[in-house]
């Protein structure tokens, strides 16, 4: 079964973690020992029963009501497993949001109706990064409905205001759902809640699955192969690879974006067994005529066709630390030395332009990077993104504009 | 129990286990005789067309079942593994996890400092344990095997950028994305040799190998993969709830995960 990725967004507090214990539950995925376990452990808390907790599961977590740290879980809904990944609400956590987020396909964003919540700074941080990371559509779930009496006045508000943030960051109307709900009364998850007759539409699982169903990746295209290292084997020292667009076969001539030449595929193994042809998404294990030794990052293409490699581009950052004007970056597994210059530092929660401001954390950029070697950026999106380090900290990430 | 797509979870193990034995410069994995080792050791079969290019370490503290032994055995000749074993002491006073949670990680460390070892393939899964679920598929362990789980290392976008702290090591998880089932599905697919505790004698089978102290097994009659399969479709029991280690209070899991051990 193909399993799609929902990243659950938003700020801390929002119900991110207690919605997806309830989906669990909802759709019969926990085990009875993971939901008897949250419960004797809510009890130990004195405090009602936490579907939470059958997500966070460090001690300190459960004591703190926090999440430290992304995780997933799977569920079955009609002919889908959706993993919905948990991601921690935290400012200071935000390097953990990323990386669960990264796998995300689309964005469940979780924005609570109840008084003194609502849209907070985080809420649209997680938005600006879901947009970075490639999420194009977004379903905004106003959570906690049940403390405002599943009234209409407050989803009303919050659709509004969300929308106009969100068309600002660059989302397509018809990209973005709403959809009322109390995760932890379990209203309009799975099934329609019958407390909200002033809602029309789906309830929050069927909405997100035909969203999902809408999002469906661009296939084909040139090939793309994107060298990994030379790898001992049972049958000698072969070049892997990893093909992310297209399709390659025996006989065919490459041509790399490190170094000149042309060279013949003289063997291809997919999976341990010697093939002639190997398609994107597989790991290849290859033999050149010419006897190459391809270095990781290069990316291999068909000689008939052209792939433009540069160091000079357009990019938009995010810092998770403060990112100066030197720093490195690591681009399809490879390391480069990249000086910034800043054109303009971007407020993520507003979406707008700051006046004379640094590239303090949690702060985004439109910046001209130049990198020590030339790369071959542009499409697909793996050849579009990379990842900045400052010192040996991670430090943010980058995507290519132009 | 949700069956996966076993192409992508091949191909991704696949990359993550070449990543590892690019990246660090003395690979080993750990070998338990269980059926997730195992089928770990298929994959990195595959991964290097034939070969496991990697040393598999077996922590024996000799209490094991026969069965598992006849299998290390058996299966370390037929695929040519460089099997090292670390001799594990055993507490005749401590019971569970006081007992694999003490001994077990000591002898792996003394191991680990002897070869050198700076990256070991662990075969643990996300659906196995919500401790486990927080894993990334690269994680970083001090040189007390201690897993600094508030602080893991951003991992995105096919960057695991785990650093190597010289006194410590990195922890490799290529089948962390795996279920119970898909392993399952994958030993049929690939008719994998398993140990033969899995499979139903006398109305009982183990769902999940450790040592003779501390397994359980489970009313089962399945006999086969398929069987097992079947019977995973429908359950709605932990798979480990036959390790009596489990039974035990959630905070103990976390400390020995802290420590590094399982």
């Amino acid at each position: 079964m193909e399993v799609r990725n929902i990243a659950l967004l938003g700020h801390k507090d929002h119900g991110k973690s207690t919605l997806i214990g309830s989906l669990l539950m909802q759709t019969g995925a926990a085990t009875k020992v993971r939901v008897m376990e949250a419960e004797a452990y809510s009890k130990k808390l004195h405090r009602p029963f936490e579907p939470a907790f059958i997500l966070d599961s460090f001690s300190e977590e459960r004591a703190r009501g926090m999440t430290y740290d992304t995780t997933r879980a799977e569920i079955k809904y009609r002919s889908a497993a959706l993993a919905l990944i948990d991601v921690p609400g935290h400012e200071e956590l935000i390097k953990n949001m990323i990386s669960g987020a990264s796998y995300g396909e689309l964005a469940l964003l979780l924005v609570s109706a109840m008084s003194g919540e609502g849209i907070m700074a985080q809420t649209k941080r997680h938005v600006f990064i879901a947009k970075m990371l490639g999420m194009e559509s977004i379903v905004v779930a106003v959570n906690k409905m049940d403390t405002v009496n599943y009234g209409e006045e407050v989803f009303q508000r919050i659709k509004s205001q969300m929308t106009a943030f969100l068309k600002a960051i660059g989302y397509k109307e018809a990209n973005i759902a709403f959809v009322p709900i109390s995760a932890y009364r379990t209203e309009n998850l799975v099934a329609r809640s019958t407390l909200m007759d002033w809602y029309h539409g789906s309830s929050l699982l069927e909405t997100a699955y035909g969203m999902l169903s809408r999002a469906r990746k661009p296939a084909g295209g040139q090939l793309r192969l994107l060298m990994q290292g030379r790898i001992e084997t049972g049958s000698g020292a072969l070049s892997s690879g990893r093909i992310i667009q297209g399709n390659m076969h025996v006989g065919q001539v490459l041509r790399s974006t490190m170094g000149r030449g042309r060279h013949p595929v003289s063997e291809i193994f997919v999976k341990g067994t010697r093939v002639k042809t190997a398609i994107a998404g597989e790991n290849v294990a290859i033999r050149f005529g010419d006897g190459l030794r391809l270095p990781r990052g290069a990316v291999l293409y068909g000689a008939n066709e052209s792939l433009r490699a540069r160091r000079r581009m357009l990019t938009l950052i995010f810092a998770t630390r403060r990112i100066g004007q030197q720093a490195r970056i690591r681009f399809i597994g490879n390391e480069y030395k990249a000086r910034f210059k800043i054109l303009d530092i971007i407020d993520p929660t507003t979406g707008k332009t700051l006046r004379n401001g640094t590239l303090a954390p949690l702060r985004a950029a439109d910046a001209e990077m130049e990198v020590d070697a030339p790369i071959p950026v542009g499409k697909p999106a793996e050849l579009s993104r990379f990842t900045i380090y400052s010192g040996k900290e991670f430090s943010g990430i980058g995507i290519v504009n132009g | 129990m949700i069956p996966q797509d076993l192409k992508i979870l091949e191909e991704k193990s696949i990359y993550l286990l070449r990543e590892a034995k690019l990246r660090f410069n003395n690979v080993a994995a750990l070998w338990s005789m269980g059926k997730d080792s195992t089928t770990m050791l298929a994959l990195a079969r595959k991964a290097f067309l034939g070969k496991v290019p990697f040393p598999v370490i077996h922590i024996d503290n000799s209490i094991d079942f026969p069965e598992t032994y006849r299998f290390r055995d058996e299966l370390a000749k037929k695929w040519k593994l460089d099997l090292i074993v670390g001799e594990s002491e055993i507490n005749p006073d401590l019971v569970g996890s006081a007992c694999c949670g003490k001994n077990k990680p000591e002898t792996l460390k003394k191991l680990m400092a002897t070869y050198g070892f700076d990256a070991l393939v662990v075969s643990i899964r996300r659906d196995e344990h919500g401790i486990r679920a927080k894993e990334r598929y690269m994680s970083p362990r001090d040189k007390n095997f201690r897993w600094n789980y508030k602080n893991q290392p951003a991992e995105l976008w096919d960057d695991y950028s785990s650093k190597l702290d010289v006194r410590g090591h990195i922890r490799v998880h290529p089948l962390l994305d795996w279920n119970e089932i898909d392993v399952w599905n994958y030993i049929k697919q690939e008719k994998i040799p398993v140990n033969p505790l899995y499979f139903s004698r006398n109305g009982y089978r183990y769902r999940s190998l450790g040592c003779t102290h501390c397994t359980i097994p489970l009313k089962s009659d399945a006999r086969g993969v398929n069987d097992i399969i079947r019977e995973l479709e429908t359950t709605k029991d932990e798979e480990r709830s036959g390790r009596s280690m489990d039974k035990e209070r959630e905070y103990v899991m976390s400390k020995l995960r802290a420590l590094g051990y399982m």
